[in-house]
């Protein structure tokens, strides 16, 4: 097996960009919040308003669009360029799974064995589909599975108290048993970081939810079946990634492979995001522009060119 | 030029390696699977509008209930920045079609008298943008005293809690002095509370604040809300449509 290539800086810039927009969506879903006075934090829709599925679903259900929702037409015009590198660059929700993606174990065979184009990857846009009519008939119920709806909707109710509650039971717990020797206790050290916690990350108070559980669960569920395959949710399940593979199924931006260069060794797979099959023909549909099997090629017969085909 | 053309060509004629390759039958029956479930959302009693769930109380603002299920995207929002924790996701209250929308369940939180917050963060306006000058005036359910709990009504104790936590500058919650007998056989006077239909917005702070629990001696449901001109109790003379 060829030895392991040297990262592309392209791809920590992607994995740079990647956390920015995760942190942010964080800082935003923290600034949901109740401030002095009666004021939420500004542009805590911002993603929402990225967001084209929710944009073309509430439009189609309901014939009203939210002038913000505007800001969802530079995803579309960027998606036509460049295909899905929203999926592989900006979605946080993808980040999340891509972070989960990379914690697998396991020898780089298997990973090519799954890492490459299956059929079932088409289910997105058949529930795209479904979504699509059924708000076409007055039913706007995209935000089951609408990536920013369902990562929202789990932090809410059920994964953020849950990491409030553990947080608040250890801190409290450290306070009570108060551990150490003399005048050196823990409490020095967890006391500081409890009111830094307290002032920036924590509940007013213990937030709870009817249903949390079956929320909660379903988030877990999604986020673990990244261990069974890459980035599980963004390949079979997402509407919003089958929406940007329907508009980014002919990108300016393009992969090349080198036939002259390729050495058949499929080690492109092994890292592959969105099972795009880099090995063979390549799917723009599927891909995420995360620039892996391009940093993996041993051969360098992978390149990304813009001007659409030649 | 030619360049667009042969781009716009390949969208609509895409080369092989490009083509989703959905299949004409697997994308109809996409398509009809959505309308399906349309449909099946629509034989739901809650689709009749002959009937109304009484907990079926959704945040101020909230638009009426065919279009607030046309823009919710269920995200969540609403519930994360409720400051007093009563928005839950819904479960079969509006049917299954309303799974995860917003829901004012009045014996967990109230709503806030003073606060709009859920009205400025919904991204699709499925709760409207309001001023708090008018939330206060949006009616979302209307409260009603249970007289076999409330403790002046039931165990002729002294008790004005509700009262005292109703934040409508005309207090919508009035008593009624009256002298009644305790289990000793004694006279003695006591405030009975009653609930002004007209002044009530169904906040649902006395159902919270009431001494009695599981469940409350005083409680919110739907009916009055002032989205939906159907679900009414007929209180004034000219709503009965006489004459």
């Amino acid at each position: 097996m060829a030895k392991k290539q040297k990262t592309s800086w392209i791809v920590w810039l992607r994995r740079l960009a990647q956390a920015s927009f995760f942190l942010l969506f964080c800082y935003l879903f923290l600034q949901t919040v109740y401030h002095p006075i009666n004021q939420a934090g500004r542009g805590v829709t911002f993603f929402f308003n990225l967001d084209p599925l929710v944009a073309l679903n509430s439009w189609l259900a309901s014939h009203v669009l939210v002038g913000a929702m505007l800001l969802s037409l530079v995803t579309l015009l960027v998606t036509l360029v460049c295909g899905r590198w929203f999926c592989g660059w900006v979605c946080p929700f993808g980040a999340l799974h891509n972070f989960f993606t990379s914690l697998r174990g396991g020898p780089a065979k298997q990973k090519l064995e799954a890492g490459g184009y299956h059929p079932w990857q088409k289910a997105k846009y058949y529930l795209l589909v479904a979504f699509l009519v059924a708000a076409l008939l007055g039913a706007d119920v995209v935000g089951w599975l609408d990536p920013f709806s369902f990562f929202f909707r789990s932090l809410s109710t059920s994964i953020y108290p849950a990491i409030n509650k553990a947080l608040v039971a250890v801190f409290t717990w450290v306070y009570d048993a108060n551990p150490g020797v003399g005048p050196v206790r823990l409490t020095l050290v967890t006391e500081p970081v409890y009111g830094f916690l307290r002032k920036y990350l924590l509940a007013a108070t213990q937030p709870y939810y009817l249903g949390s559980l079956l929320i909660g669960s379903l988030f877990v569920a999604v986020v673990a079946l990244n261990f069974w395959r890459a980035r599980f949710w963004c390949r079979y399940v997402c509407p919003l990634g089958g929406l940007l593979g329907v508009v980014g199924k002919n990108p300016l931006v393009r992969l090349n492979k080198h036939q002259e260069k390729c050495n058949n060794c499929r080690l492109c797979l092994v890292d592959c995001q969105g099972g795009a099959a880099p090995d063979r023909g390549w799917k723009p549909s599927e891909c995420f522009y995360c620039w892996n099997c391009k940093s993996d090629c041993p051969a360098q017969a992978i390149t990304f060119n813009a001007g659409g085909r030649s | 030029m030619n360049h667009f053309s042969k781009w716009i060509a390949d969208f609509l004629h895409p080369p092989k390696e490009a083509r989703l390759d959905l299949g004409r039958r697997a994308v109809l029956g996409a398509g009809l699977a959505g309308a399906g479930a349309k449909l099946l959302f629509g034989v739901a009693p809650e689709a009749s509008k002959r009937t109304f769930n009484p907990a079926l109380i959704r945040p101020p603002g909230a638009l009426g209930e065919d279009e607030f299920l046309a823009r919710c995207i269920r995200c969540g929002e609403c519930m994360k920045v409720c400051p007093t924790n009563a928005i839950h996701p819904a479960s079969l209250e509006s049917g299954f079609e309303g799974l995860w929308t917003p829901l004012i369940v009045t014996s967990l939180g109230y709503c806030d008298y003073e606060c709009n917050l859920c009205s400025q963060v919904c991204p699709t306006h499925a709760i409207r943008q309001i001023e708090v000058a008018e939330k206060q005036k949006i009616k979302i359910g209307l409260a009603y005293i249970d007289r076999s709990r409330c403790l002046p009504w039931a165990y002729s104790k002294t008790c004005i809690v509700c009262e005292e936590h109703c934040p409508t500058p005309k207090k919508a919650i009035w008593f009624e002095e009256v002298e009644v007998r305790n289990t000793q056989g004694e006279k003695l006077t006591v405030k009975q509370p009653r609930v002004d239909a007209e002044l009530c917005i169904g906040c649902g702070i006395c159902e919270v604040k009431c001494p009695v629990k599981a469940p409350a001696a005083v409680r919110v449901t739907s009916v009055g809300e002032s989205r939906n001109p159907e679900n009414q109790m007929l209180l004034s003379s000219d709503s009965y449509g006489v004459g």
